[in-house]
């Protein structure tokens, strides 16, 4: 268990895995692509999740397994904790990360020329960033399967760096 | 060393503009000449349009290594010219000066040129250009929707580099 690797080293994969399959293995079949990406983050989630839980006694309820996300969960991978979590209580959460590490070092160009030539220039910018996000909405997906709620997760850039994941537990 | 139509410019430095920033402009060139990075501060002065400026920054650099390499008096071995060498090893020249701006530069192992220009009294900027360069590896290297070989369109680059150039005295 002691063992560790560069954090350089694990960023530089995720971005060439995204870009892969974004501009390489489904250039045209961007849903594919997400599709294949968020499968990827299930299996990963799937196992941490089986190594995060080792010692700790079953959750008593979806509760308590969302607030481990957050917490134990989510420092292990991200060495912090989720900022915000609400919910309606009727199966729906938000986890509200305001500074996402793996989106610390994004950063595009908010020139006015931007703007004012083309409104797709915009749309493609932010599909670009938001394929980055389908890796961790599979981790959050596949941990939570492994402990046995099974779920939909979608996630959403407010404002660089932060943003938020929401949950849907399949009733 | 006059460059630049020397008798246009004054021979007393331009004063820093009401920002306070210390420099005048900064250029970044990969291995293939593409010119990935260009600001300016405090520019009164346009001699050339914007390609042609690059295209000719980039010359002067590579002709002014070839030159320094060749005069060297102290190497035995004329190395492989063209080839980046690793900061302090080999020869390469680092910066020059004129009566109204002194003009710095660095080269990194991975064929990166930082140039950075600022008035004629800055100290030698060595270690500025390495923190420089630190922020293009954090903020444009490990930039997940970077395109390594095209221009730099970073907010978080162009923030934090005006924010530290601002700091150099």
């Amino acid at each position: 268990m002691g063992r560790e690797v560069s954090e350089s080293c694990v960023e530089s994969l995720l971005i060439e895995m995204v870009s892969s399959y974004c501009n390489r293995f489904y250039a045209d079949k961007q849903e594919l692509a997400a599709r294949r990406i968020e499968a990827i983050g299930y299996q990963v989630g799937h196992q941490l999740s089986e190594r995060y839980t080792m010692e700790r006694p079953r959750f008593s309820d979806h509760l308590e397994a969302i607030k481990f996300i957050c917490k134990d969960f989510w420092s292990e991978i991200f060495k912090k904790q989720i900022d915000n979590l609400k919910t309606n209580h009727r199966g729906t959460f938000v986890l509200q990360d305001n500074h996402f590490r793996w989106l610390s070092r994004m950063s595009i160009e908010s020139s006015p020329e931007m703007v004012v030539s083309s409104p797709d220039g915009e749309d493609k910018a932010s599909q670009a960033m938001s394929m980055h996000l389908y890796f961790p909405c599979g981790i959050i997906r596949g941990a939570l399967s492994n402990l046995g709620i099974p779920c939909a997760v979608s996630a959403d850039i407010s404002s660089l760096p932060a943003c938020s994941f929401v949950i849907r537990i399949k009733a | 060393m006059q460059f630049f139509g020397g008798s246009d410019i004054s021979p007393s430095p331009p004063a820093p503009t009401a920002s306070g920033n210390n420099a005048h402009m900064m250029y970044m060139f990969n291995r293939n000449g593409v010119c990935l990075f260009y600001r300016e501060w405090n520019r009164p002065l346009w001699t050339l349009n914007a390609q042609q400026d690059h295209k000719l920054m980039f010359g002067l650099l590579f002709s002014l290594k070839s030159l320094t390499a060749k005069m060297d008096p102290t190497s035995a071995e004329k190395g492989n010219l063209g080839v980046p060498q690793l900061p302090g090893q080999g020869c390469s020249f680092h910066s020059f000066r004129t009566n109204t701006y002194k003009l710095s530069f660095m080269e990194s192992p991975s064929g990166i040129k930082i140039i950075l220009v600022t008035h004629p009294r800055t100290g030698d900027l060595r270690e500025a250009l390495k923190y420089i360069y630190n922020l293009y590896v954090d903020y444009v290297a490990k930039n997940p929707v970077y395109v390594p070989g095209t221009p730099i369109k970073s907010d978080l680059f162009n923030t934090n580099l005006d924010q530290y150039v601002r700091s150099i005295s």
